[in-house]
Protein backbone atom coordinates (compact mmCIF):
# COMPACT_ATOMS: atom_id res chain seq x y z
CA UNK A 1 0.00 0.00 0.00
CA UNK A 2 1.37 3.40 -1.00
CA UNK A 3 0.49 6.65 0.72
CA UNK A 4 0.92 9.84 -1.28
CA UNK A 5 1.31 13.48 -0.24
CA UNK A 6 1.08 16.23 -2.85
CA UNK A 7 2.81 19.62 -3.06
CA UNK A 8 5.91 18.53 -1.18
CA UNK A 9 9.33 20.12 -1.66
CA UNK A 10 12.63 18.28 -1.56
CA UNK A 11 15.23 20.21 0.43
CA UNK A 12 15.14 23.84 -0.70
CA UNK A 13 13.74 22.99 -4.14
CA UNK A 14 11.60 25.67 -5.72
CA UNK A 15 9.57 23.00 -7.45
CA UNK A 16 7.05 20.90 -5.59
CA UNK A 17 6.33 17.26 -6.22
CA UNK A 18 4.70 14.09 -5.00
CA UNK A 19 5.96 12.27 -1.94
CA UNK A 20 5.16 8.57 -1.61
CA UNK A 21 5.72 6.14 1.22
CA UNK A 22 5.42 2.36 1.00
CA UNK A 23 6.96 -0.64 2.78
CA UNK A 24 9.85 -0.57 0.28
CA UNK A 25 10.82 2.99 1.16
CA UNK A 26 9.99 6.57 0.30
CA UNK A 27 10.35 8.61 -2.88
CA UNK A 28 9.86 12.18 -4.04
CA UNK A 29 9.13 12.99 -7.66
CA UNK A 30 9.21 16.51 -9.06
CA UNK A 31 5.99 17.81 -10.59
CA UNK A 32 7.40 19.01 -13.91
CA UNK A 33 11.01 17.95 -14.23
CA UNK A 34 12.59 14.50 -14.12
CA UNK A 35 13.90 14.84 -10.58
CA UNK A 36 13.43 11.76 -8.38
CA UNK A 37 14.80 11.11 -4.92
CA UNK A 38 14.33 7.60 -3.56
CA UNK A 39 15.16 6.33 -0.11
CA UNK A 40 15.05 2.54 0.33
CA UNK A 41 13.56 1.30 3.59
CA UNK A 42 16.83 -0.29 4.71
CA UNK A 43 18.54 3.13 4.77
CA UNK A 44 15.97 4.83 7.01
CA UNK A 45 17.15 5.26 10.61
CA UNK A 46 15.09 8.03 12.15
CA UNK A 47 12.55 10.75 11.37
CA UNK A 48 11.87 14.20 12.77
CA UNK A 49 9.08 16.75 12.38
CA UNK A 50 9.81 20.51 12.31
CA UNK A 51 7.75 23.60 11.63
CA UNK A 52 9.63 25.38 8.85
CA UNK A 53 8.83 28.19 6.40
CA UNK A 54 6.91 25.95 3.99
CA UNK A 55 4.71 24.49 6.71
CA UNK A 56 6.08 21.24 8.15
CA UNK A 57 9.26 19.37 7.37
CA UNK A 58 9.86 15.65 7.48
CA UNK A 59 13.52 15.07 8.13
CA UNK A 60 14.78 11.56 7.52
CA UNK A 61 18.10 10.28 8.87
CA UNK A 62 19.88 7.73 6.69
CA UNK A 63 22.31 4.98 7.58
CA UNK A 64 25.43 6.69 6.24
CA UNK A 65 24.74 9.78 8.38
CA UNK A 66 23.17 11.56 5.46
CA UNK A 67 19.71 13.01 5.67
CA UNK A 68 16.94 14.15 3.40
CA UNK A 69 14.36 16.82 4.09
CA UNK A 70 10.88 17.18 2.66
CA UNK A 71 8.93 20.39 3.26
CA UNK A 72 5.30 21.29 2.66
CA UNK A 73 3.44 18.89 4.93
CA UNK A 74 0.39 20.20 6.74
CA UNK A 75 -0.15 20.11 10.49
CA UNK A 76 -2.83 17.45 10.09
CA UNK A 77 -0.48 15.18 8.09
CA UNK A 78 1.47 14.45 11.25
CA UNK A 79 -0.62 11.62 12.65
CA UNK A 80 -0.97 9.84 9.33
CA UNK A 81 2.75 10.14 8.61
CA UNK A 82 3.72 9.04 12.12
CA UNK A 83 1.53 5.96 11.76
CA UNK A 84 2.93 4.88 8.37
CA UNK A 85 6.56 5.47 9.40
CA UNK A 86 5.93 3.29 12.43
CA UNK A 87 4.15 0.66 10.39
CA UNK A 88 6.60 0.45 7.47
CA UNK A 89 9.96 1.21 9.08
CA UNK A 90 9.39 0.78 12.80
CA UNK A 91 10.55 4.34 13.57
CA UNK A 92 8.97 7.05 15.68
CA UNK A 93 8.37 10.49 14.17
CA UNK A 94 10.04 12.76 16.71
CA UNK A 95 8.43 16.19 17.08
CA UNK A 96 11.04 18.96 17.43
CA UNK A 97 9.92 22.21 19.07
CA UNK A 98 10.60 25.39 17.13
CA UNK A 99 10.77 28.85 18.70
CA UNK A 100 8.74 31.75 17.32
CA UNK A 101 9.57 34.19 20.09
CA UNK A 102 11.52 36.51 17.82
CA UNK A 103 14.57 36.69 20.09
CA UNK A 104 18.13 36.99 18.81
CA UNK A 105 19.78 35.43 21.85
CA UNK A 106 20.11 31.79 22.79
CA UNK A 107 22.53 28.89 22.68
CA UNK A 108 24.39 27.34 19.76
CA UNK A 109 24.61 23.59 19.62
CA UNK A 110 26.36 21.34 17.10
CA UNK A 111 23.91 18.61 16.12
CA UNK A 112 25.52 16.29 13.59
CA UNK A 113 26.36 18.43 10.56
CA UNK A 114 24.15 21.28 11.68
CA UNK A 115 24.79 24.25 13.88
CA UNK A 116 21.51 24.74 15.72
CA UNK A 117 20.53 28.02 17.34
CA UNK A 118 18.20 27.36 20.25
CA UNK A 119 15.99 29.95 21.94
CA UNK A 120 14.60 28.84 25.30
CA UNK A 121 15.60 25.26 24.45
CA UNK A 122 13.64 25.29 21.19
CA UNK A 123 15.17 25.32 17.71
CA UNK A 124 15.14 28.75 16.11
CA UNK A 125 17.09 27.76 12.99
CA UNK A 126 19.85 25.46 11.82
CA UNK A 127 22.85 26.11 9.61
CA UNK A 128 24.36 23.33 7.47
CA UNK A 129 28.05 23.38 8.39
CA UNK A 130 29.02 21.61 5.17
CA UNK A 131 27.84 24.68 3.23
CA UNK A 132 29.98 27.15 5.15
CA UNK A 133 32.39 28.64 2.63
CA UNK A 134 34.40 30.65 5.11
CA UNK A 135 34.42 31.47 8.78
CA UNK A 136 36.11 34.18 10.69
CA UNK A 137 36.77 35.22 14.26
CA UNK A 138 36.63 38.98 14.43
CA UNK A 139 37.69 40.29 17.77
CA UNK A 140 37.27 38.33 20.98
CA UNK A 141 33.55 37.88 20.83
CA UNK A 142 32.48 37.77 17.19
CA UNK A 143 32.27 34.78 14.87
CA UNK A 144 31.12 35.04 11.27
CA UNK A 145 30.02 32.28 8.92
CA UNK A 146 29.83 32.84 5.18
CA UNK A 147 27.74 30.74 2.84
CA UNK A 148 28.44 30.32 -0.85
CA UNK A 149 25.40 31.54 -2.79
CA UNK A 150 23.95 28.68 -4.79
CA UNK A 151 22.41 30.40 -7.78
CA UNK A 152 25.18 32.58 -9.13
CA UNK A 153 25.11 31.29 -12.71
CA UNK A 154 21.37 31.32 -13.34
CA UNK A 155 20.19 33.64 -10.65
CA UNK A 156 16.49 33.39 -11.43
CA UNK A 157 16.48 29.62 -11.11
CA UNK A 158 15.28 29.50 -7.54
CA UNK A 159 12.22 31.68 -8.02
CA UNK A 160 13.69 34.62 -6.17
CA UNK A 161 14.30 33.13 -2.74
CA UNK A 162 16.36 35.41 -0.54
CA UNK A 163 19.71 33.83 0.17
CA UNK A 164 21.54 34.38 3.41
CA UNK A 165 25.21 34.85 2.56
CA UNK A 166 26.60 35.71 5.99
CA UNK A 167 25.70 35.49 9.66
CA UNK A 168 27.62 36.92 12.61
CA UNK A 169 27.32 35.79 16.18
CA UNK A 170 28.26 37.61 19.33
CA UNK A 171 29.80 34.94 21.54
CA UNK A 172 30.72 36.06 25.03
CA UNK A 173 34.24 34.69 25.35
CA UNK A 174 34.94 34.80 29.03
CA UNK A 175 31.70 33.35 30.36
CA UNK A 176 31.73 29.84 29.00
CA UNK A 177 28.50 28.28 30.01
CA UNK A 178 27.79 24.61 29.82
CA UNK A 179 24.53 23.98 28.09
CA UNK A 180 21.90 22.65 30.43
CA UNK A 181 23.63 23.72 33.62
CA UNK A 182 21.82 26.21 35.77
CA UNK A 183 24.85 26.94 37.89
CA UNK B 1 20.93 64.17 34.02
CA UNK B 2 18.07 62.84 36.05
CA UNK B 3 16.80 59.35 35.49
CA UNK B 4 20.06 58.13 34.00
CA UNK B 5 20.88 56.01 36.98
CA UNK B 6 17.52 54.31 37.29
CA UNK B 7 18.75 51.42 35.16
CA UNK B 8 16.25 50.34 32.57
CA UNK B 9 15.06 46.83 33.08
CA UNK B 10 14.47 44.32 30.31
CA UNK B 11 10.87 44.24 29.18
CA UNK B 12 9.52 41.02 27.79
CA UNK B 13 8.43 40.85 24.15
CA UNK B 14 7.49 38.04 21.80
CA UNK B 15 6.77 37.81 18.07
CA UNK B 16 4.36 34.86 17.91
CA UNK B 17 2.75 32.64 20.51
CA UNK B 18 3.07 29.54 18.35
CA UNK B 19 3.70 28.22 14.86
CA UNK B 20 0.09 28.69 13.78
CA UNK B 21 0.47 32.47 14.08
CA UNK B 22 3.21 32.59 11.45
CA UNK B 23 1.89 34.55 8.43
CA UNK B 24 1.37 32.77 5.12
CA UNK B 25 3.97 35.02 3.42
CA UNK B 26 6.75 33.16 5.28
CA UNK B 27 6.25 30.30 2.81
CA UNK B 28 7.91 32.27 0.00
CA UNK B 29 11.37 31.96 1.59
CA UNK B 30 11.73 35.70 1.26
CA UNK B 31 12.27 38.36 3.88
CA UNK B 32 8.88 39.55 5.13
CA UNK B 33 8.07 42.47 7.39
CA UNK B 34 5.03 41.67 9.54
CA UNK B 35 4.08 45.10 10.78
CA UNK B 36 1.22 43.85 12.94
CA UNK B 37 3.50 41.53 14.90
CA UNK B 38 6.33 44.12 14.87
CA UNK B 39 8.48 41.40 13.42
CA UNK B 40 10.82 40.71 10.52
CA UNK B 41 10.74 37.11 9.30
CA UNK B 42 13.98 35.88 7.78
CA UNK B 43 14.33 32.71 5.72
CA UNK B 44 17.28 30.70 7.08
CA UNK B 45 17.94 27.44 5.23
CA UNK B 46 14.28 26.56 5.05
CA UNK B 47 13.31 27.87 8.49
CA UNK B 48 11.14 30.96 8.89
CA UNK B 49 12.90 32.83 11.66
CA UNK B 50 11.09 35.74 13.30
CA UNK B 51 13.06 38.61 14.80
CA UNK B 52 11.09 41.10 16.85
CA UNK B 53 11.80 44.71 15.89
CA UNK B 54 13.18 45.27 19.42
CA UNK B 55 16.10 42.97 18.56
CA UNK B 56 16.96 44.94 15.43
CA UNK B 57 19.39 47.83 15.56
CA UNK B 58 19.43 48.98 11.93
CA UNK B 59 19.68 47.89 8.31
CA UNK B 60 22.13 48.73 5.57
CA UNK B 61 22.01 48.05 1.88
CA UNK B 62 24.57 48.10 -0.88
CA UNK B 63 24.74 47.19 -4.54
CA UNK B 64 27.54 45.10 -5.99
CA UNK B 65 27.36 44.19 -9.65
CA UNK B 66 24.12 42.34 -10.41
CA UNK B 67 23.22 41.91 -6.76
CA UNK B 68 21.98 43.91 -3.83
CA UNK B 69 23.07 43.03 -0.32
CA UNK B 70 20.91 43.73 2.70
CA UNK B 71 22.48 43.56 6.12
CA UNK B 72 20.42 43.53 9.28
CA UNK B 73 22.26 44.44 12.47
CA UNK B 74 20.88 43.29 15.80
CA UNK B 75 21.08 44.59 19.32
CA UNK B 76 23.83 42.77 21.20
CA UNK B 77 25.79 43.51 24.34
CA UNK B 78 29.24 45.05 24.07
CA UNK B 79 28.76 47.09 20.91
CA UNK B 80 30.77 50.24 20.58
CA UNK B 81 27.74 52.40 20.22
CA UNK B 82 29.55 55.63 21.05
CA UNK B 83 26.77 56.34 23.50
CA UNK B 84 26.26 55.05 27.00
CA UNK B 85 25.30 51.42 26.99
CA UNK B 86 21.78 51.46 28.38
CA UNK B 87 20.06 48.75 26.39
CA UNK B 88 18.96 46.10 28.86
CA UNK B 89 19.28 42.41 27.99
CA UNK B 90 17.48 39.44 29.41
CA UNK B 91 20.64 37.33 29.31
CA UNK B 92 23.78 39.30 28.38
CA UNK B 93 25.92 36.14 28.58
CA UNK B 94 23.93 34.29 25.91
CA UNK B 95 25.07 33.88 22.32
CA UNK B 96 23.51 36.57 20.12
CA UNK B 97 22.87 36.80 16.40
CA UNK B 98 24.70 40.03 15.64
CA UNK B 99 24.01 40.42 11.93
CA UNK B 100 22.74 38.62 8.88
CA UNK B 101 23.35 39.51 5.24
CA UNK B 102 21.12 38.57 2.32
CA UNK B 103 21.71 38.72 -1.40
CA UNK B 104 19.14 39.37 -4.10
CA UNK B 105 19.12 40.25 -7.80
CA UNK B 106 16.04 42.41 -7.07
CA UNK B 107 17.48 45.64 -5.72
CA UNK B 108 14.18 47.49 -5.64
CA UNK B 109 12.61 44.86 -3.40
CA UNK B 110 15.48 45.13 -0.92
CA UNK B 111 14.98 48.91 -1.06
CA UNK B 112 11.39 48.42 0.02
CA UNK B 113 12.25 45.94 2.78
CA UNK B 114 14.99 48.20 4.10
CA UNK B 115 12.52 51.11 4.26
CA UNK B 116 9.82 48.97 5.90
CA UNK B 117 12.19 47.85 8.65
CA UNK B 118 13.50 51.37 9.25
CA UNK B 119 9.95 52.76 9.37
CA UNK B 120 8.79 50.05 11.78
CA UNK B 121 11.77 50.73 14.02
CA UNK B 122 10.97 54.47 14.01
CA UNK B 123 7.32 53.82 14.73
CA UNK B 124 8.09 51.58 17.70
CA UNK B 125 10.69 53.99 19.08
CA UNK B 126 8.23 56.87 18.80
CA UNK B 127 5.54 54.93 20.63
CA UNK B 128 8.06 54.00 23.31
CA UNK B 129 8.99 57.67 23.71
CA UNK B 130 5.35 58.71 24.02
CA UNK B 131 4.77 56.06 26.68
CA UNK B 132 7.74 57.36 28.63
CA UNK B 133 6.44 60.93 28.45
CA UNK B 134 3.01 59.81 29.65
CA UNK B 135 4.61 58.05 32.61
CA UNK B 136 6.54 61.15 33.71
Amino acid sequence: MTTQFDRIFHGLSAESGKFRVAASGMAWKAEDTEGVTAVPSGDIKWAQWFRVARNFQLRVGLKDRRRETFDGFMREDHDKLAAILKQHFGITLEVKDVSFKGWNWGVTDIQGQELAFLVSNKTSFELPLNQVANSNIAGRTEVSLEFAPSGSANKKSRSGMDEMVEIRFHVPGTHTRIRGSDA
Amino acid sequence: GSGGKEGKSWRRFQSYKGEAALPKEAENLRIYVDRKAQTVILPVHGFAVPFHINTIKNVSKNDEGDFTFLRINFQTPGQLAGKKEDTPFEDPDATFVRSVTYRSPEGHRFDTISKQITDLKKEVNKREQQKKEMAD
